[in-house]
Formats: C-alpha cells, structure tokens, sequence
C-alpha cells in the first residue's frame, strides 16, 4: 500500500542563500501492507509527524520516494496531489480540523462536495455515513456545539465517505478522553476487519499503538522497524 | 466541485460577513453609478447637439454645389444615375416673392421645383394636389399664418407682448387657401422702382404641402411651375434689361441617398464630377469624434471612482482570505485543489462586483430620470428662465450600460484575482496548526 524508499527530508530555517538546513529525517525505508495497522511512535521532534506529512503530500521530499497503491506520489504536483488525496486518503487528525462554520453535516458532505458527486448520492452517502458514527441527531450541529468525541467522529466519517484504501492518523486520540479513545480505536479495528482499510497512525499513545499490527519508531530521524504487536500478542 | 456548490459555499461565506460585504457592495453601487452618470451628461450633451443637427437636415440628404455657375440640367441626370440614389430634388429660386389677396399680403421664397423628385425625396401634400396648369401653386403648411393684413396705426399700442401675440392673430388669414385666387407680384423684393408693382399674374392655390414634423418649423414657401417661372423671369428681365440676365440652373440642388450608410459612397462618386458636397454625414463625423474624445475622458474620471471602490472589494477579499485561512487549508487537506480554491474567491468577488453593478446601473437610471426631470422644474423656478425644449442632463443608452458593466465588472475581478490567487497558497501544514 505504502512504499518509502531512502526518504530524507531537512527544514530550511532562515533566508534564501543564508538559511539553516535542519535535517529530520535520514534515508528512510518503510513498507505498509494493503490491510495492516501500523503505528509510528517516537519522541517529540523525532521526526514522526514529518514522516507523515510527506506521505500526505503536505511536504515535499527532496530525495527519496513515496509510492502509494502503486501510484509514485513524489514529485507530483500541488493539484495532482490534491486529487491523490481526495480518491485515495482519509484523514484523521488530533485536532479533528472541522470547518467551524459548517454543520457536521456540511464537514462530512465536504469531500463528497469536491469530488462533484451529486446530490441524490450525496445525501444517501452522508445520512448513511452519520448513521454509522452515530451521529444523525446532531447533523445539523456545529463542531462547536459537539463533545471532542462526537467531533472526531465527525472527523472519521468525513474521512471515510469516499471510501479511500489508505487513513492516515495523526495522534486520533491525542484530543479524547479514555471513554472515547476505546470507542475510537475499536472503531478503527472495526473498519480495518471489516472493510481492509489501512491505517498508518502516528502516535505516542501506546494504548492506541496497541491495536497496530506493526509498530515502527522514529529515533532521531532514523527509522527502526518494531516487532509484530499481533504476533507478540497472540 | 459543481457550480452549485461553490455558489452555495460563497452564498454562505458572503452571509457570515454581511455588514462588511454590503458595505463593499455599496461602495462598488456607487462607484458604477457615479461612472455611469458622469458619462451620461456626456452622451446626453453629444445626443442634443446630434439631435440639433438632425433636426435641420436629414441624414440620408446630400447637399449639393458647384464651385462655379449653377447646377445644370444634364449633371442632375448624371446625379440621378448614381448607385444607390433615390431622388434628386432640384429647385430654382424666383426672384419675385410677393402674394396678395385683397388686404392679405405674404413675401416668401418662391421656387420652381421638380415635383416627381419632390414627391419621391418625402414631399408630400396635407390637402390639395399637385400643379397640372401653369398658373397653379402649392404653398407651404403655415403659409396662410403669414399671409396677413396691414396692421392699423396704433393697432399694437399699450399692448403687453403676450396680448400683441393674441391681438395679431386677429390680422392672419383664416379662410382655407385651397381653390382661391392670388395675385402674384412680378417685382423683385429689392427694386426700388414702386411701378413695378403693376405687374402681375393671378395664381390659384391648389394644394398645401404637409405639416412638418418639427414642431418649430415654419413652412411657408410657395411652388410655382416651371412655365410661370419663365414668364415671371422673362416679364422681370424685359423690364431690368441693363441689369442683365438670370443663368439657367437650379439654385437649389439635393441629392437623397436610400439610408444614410450609402451617403458616404455616394458623396464620393458626385465629388469625382467636380461638385461640392455637404451632408449631415460628414458633419457628424467630427462631430462624432469630438464627442466621442470627450465621453472617454468622462468615463476614464468615472473609471477613477470604480477603481476607489475595487480597493474596498480588494481588502474585502484579502480579509476573507486571511480569515478563512484555516477552512482553505482543511479544504486542501483534504482534496480542494488550487484551482477550486481560487474559482471560490474569484466567484465571491465576482457575486460582490455583480450586485455592485446591478444596484449602481438601477440607481443610476433612476437619478439620470430624476435629474432630467426635475432640473427643468429647478431652472424654471430658480433661474426664471425656461430650458430649451427636449433638454436632457443625462442619457444613458444601452452601449454606455455596456461600458460600465463591463468595467466595473473587469475592475472587480482584477482586485478579486490577487486575493484569489493568495488564497491558493495558504500551507496546510500552518493553517492545520492554526499558524496563519
């Protein structure tokens, strides 16, 4: 699903001609299985986020490359990345990034919206959509008026309406109470039994760490693979 | 993303900052209607002297002359063979000019004229018919409200110019012309030599030429035949034989074109002979292009006032931007590309410059209606001085709409583009952590 060759990735800090180069991220390799959890764990500024920012396509590489379903994202542009996103990738973020002014209605039709889905379909797929999450007395809500649970939830169904083969999550629990992160991640083991939806999870939680079929860690901008958690478990 | 949709997204967007939209709205109202009423004195001034030129001649009519002697027989043939000419209207002046009937007394020009040409030029009759016999005469429409008596000594004394109006009225002719007798004075107007009055032939009237369509034109030639034309000259040189003789040629020579477009060509084609013309064409022309100097330079003050009002949709749309920052950014985390983002910006301050135009077009009809409306009321009552008739201060045609919608709406777009095109660069990484 994810294939990372010799990724490397510096911060410029500083003007043109003048500026500081901050490396993070050192020949990095990484391969993510269509169907598996993996978990990226490390220290604050180890370069975890960063990682997933390239694989995102918010950042852009200057050496190494990212293929994702068999589709070589690096050097893509900034339209053709937004494309990529909206057909193949989910989001998740710790902060939820809920449009404020937007119903949880409005948030989850958003991608559909973009995509130029019509509307019959739209609001078969988003009814159904908040359905699932447990949200339809609250679609006309805004994300102000929700709990942090209800608006991640808002968030997980905005991420999956399209129905994309790759989540990318960053700290999903970072925002929750421990009632809600069990409800969140049992809903993420629930997607990815059920439907063989991939998540690629960067956390530092290892509750949340627990549930990835791999766990890999970033030390230093060095990637270390970890163990097999399922095999360790079982 | 469908158009609905980012009409949807904008209509939303433009709700939640209304009072600052409408403000903009307001300032881009004004600024069209100030351009579109500013150019409009122009167009109203350069519509009145058209008008004023119009109204003397018309367009399709080419006046013609020679530079020396007089127009002949044979070159009016010649102007009649001419593509795309309608009629040739030919008239020869006759220097005898005065008319009576007992005490009613008239002088006016008196021509011979071409009547099939008259007729097939636009002349027509109110009542009455054409000459078929020599001593026969057609008049003008107000020839018989100059056709008067002698006024009495004292017959105007202590009276006000409204009452001497009134009064003269009773010295005018009242009976209709049609199938009377007149007497026909063989003198020229400027000879001195009171004999002279003796001579002379009677002439029945026997049809009126149509009321003008100028309210303020006065008719009141008179048309003689051709025969009694040369009886009149003949009897005229007899007796002023040491003053020699009158040229042969008409006077008076017209050329009409089938509409004003072949003027131009056909002006051309009669110069090559030799001839000078004149038509309201060529003085249009400059005139045209005088006018049309003057109304560019009101629209380009005009154009000032939009450009004013674009710096309020530019710093509307740079807010709107700055604000929605983080929305842009989730937006293109999520899969908006660059050129979604920009249409969405780009249609806001389009919607902006839209109602701008619209409310500044209407309000600008409106007060051009209230202006040309009132200030004649206004002059009247202030100035005690009454306006010349169709006076207009402002005219808006549909071109001038054109114009301004056109600029206006090109003026919003371009003060839309750069926040537009600022709101695609918005870096998700910063609007996610909410750093911009």
């Amino acid at each position: 699903m994810i294939k990372v060759n010799h990724l490397s990735y510096a911060f410029k800090i500083g003007k043109k001609e003048k500026e500081n180069v901050v490396p993070v991220l050192h020949d990095v390799n990484l391969q993510v299985e269509k169907g598996e959890i993996v978990a990226i764990v490390g220290r604050s500024g180890s370069g975890k986020s960063t990682l997933l920012n390239l694989i995102s396509g918010f950042i852009q590489a200057e050496t190494g490359t990212i293929s994702i379903n068999g589709t070589k994202v690096s050097g893509l542009s900034e339209s053709k990345w937004a494309e990529f996103r909206l057909s193949h990738l989910g989001f998740i973020f710790q902060s939820f990034q809920l449009i404020p002014s937007m119903t949880a209605y409005e948030n989850i039709e958003l991608p559909l919206v973009l995509k130029g889905t019509n509307e019959k379909d739209r609001v078969e797929r988003t009814k159904e959509m908040l359905k699932r999450v447990g949200l339809e007395q609250y679609q006309s809500h805004y994300p102000g008026e929700l709990s942090g649970g209800q608006q991640q939830r808002v968030s997980i169904a905005r991420a999956l309406i399209l129905n994309p083969p790759l989540i990318l999550a960053d700290e999903p629990t970072g925002s929750l109470d421990s009632e809600n992160e069990r409800e969140l991640l049992s809903f993420i083991k629930e997607l990815n039994e059920n439907y063989g939806i991939t998540f690629l999870m960067i956390t530092h939680d290892h509750e949340v760490a627990s549930i990835a079929h791999r766990k890999v860690e970033i030390v230093d901008g060095y990637l270390r693979e970890g163990r097999m958690l399922r095999e360790v478990q079982r | 993303m469908k158009f609905k949709d980012k009409h949807r997204f904008v209509r939303s967007n433009m709700k939640r900052n209304r009072t600052r939209v409408w403000m903009t709205i307001l300032a881009s109202t004004i600024g069209c209607a100030f351009l579109i009423m500013l150019a409009s004195v122009g167009f109203a001034i350069h519509k009145t002297a058209v008008d004023d030129v119009m109204s003397y001649r018309l367009m399709n009519e080419i006046q013609i002359q020679k530079e020396n002697g007089m127009i002949t027989d044979k070159e009016v043939k010649k102007l009649e063979k001419i593509k795309d000419v309608k009629a040739v209207t030919r008239k020869k002046h006759t220097p005898a000019n005065e008319f009576t009937l007992g005490d009613y007394m008239i002088s006016t020009s008196v021509f011979s004229a071409h009547m099939p040409s008259e007729i097939k030029a636009g002349f027509e009759l109110d009542r009455g018919r054409l000459p078929k016999n020599k001593n026969e005469i057609v008049v003008g429409y107000h020839f018989s409200e100059q056709f008067i008596k002698e006024a009495p000594e004292s017959f105007y004394e202590g009276l006000s110019e409204e009452e001497s109006q009134e009064k003269h009225k009773e010295l005018v002719y009242k009976e209709d012309l049609i199938g009377k007798t007149l007497t026909y004075h063989l003198t020229p107007a400027d000879n001195k030599d009171q004999n002279a009055k003796n001579l002379s032939v009677d002439v029945k009237v026997v049809g009126i030429g149509k009321k003008p369509t100028k309210k303020w034109a006065i008719v009141t030639d008179a048309y003689i035949t051709d025969d009694l034309r040369k009886e009149v000259v003949n009897t005229l040189f007899e007796k002023n034989k040491n003053e020699g003789s009158l040229e042969e040629g008409y006077d008076d020579v017209k050329v009409y074109t089938s509409s004003a477009e072949e003027v131009k060509a056909v002006s051309e084609v009669i110069e090559k002979m030799d001839l000078l013309t004149y038509s309201v064409a060529s003085e249009l022309k400059e005139l045209n292009l005088y006018f049309t100097l003057f109304k560019a330079g009101l629209i380009f003050i005009g154009g000032i006032a939009v450009l004013i009002a674009s710096i309020g949709i530019f710093n509307t749309m740079t807010m709107a931007v700055t604000e929605r920052s983080q929305d842009i950014g989730i937006m293109k985390a999520i899969g908006a590309t660059p050129k979604t983002i920009k249409r969405i910006f780009l249609l806001e301050s389009g919607y902006i410059g839209l109602w701008g135009v619209g409310l500044g077009t209407v309000l600008a009809y409106m007060i051009s209606y209230g202006v040309n409306f009132a200030l004649p009321i206004i002059i009247e009552q202030f100035l005690n001085e009454k306006p010349p008739e169709d006076f207009i201060l402002s005219y808006i045609p549909w071109s001038l709409t054109v114009i301004a919608v056109t600029i206006c709406m090109g003026v919003t777009l371009l003060s839309g583009w750069r926040p537009a095109a600022k709101a695609t660069t918005v870096d998700v990484l910063k609007a996610l952590r909410r750093d911009v």
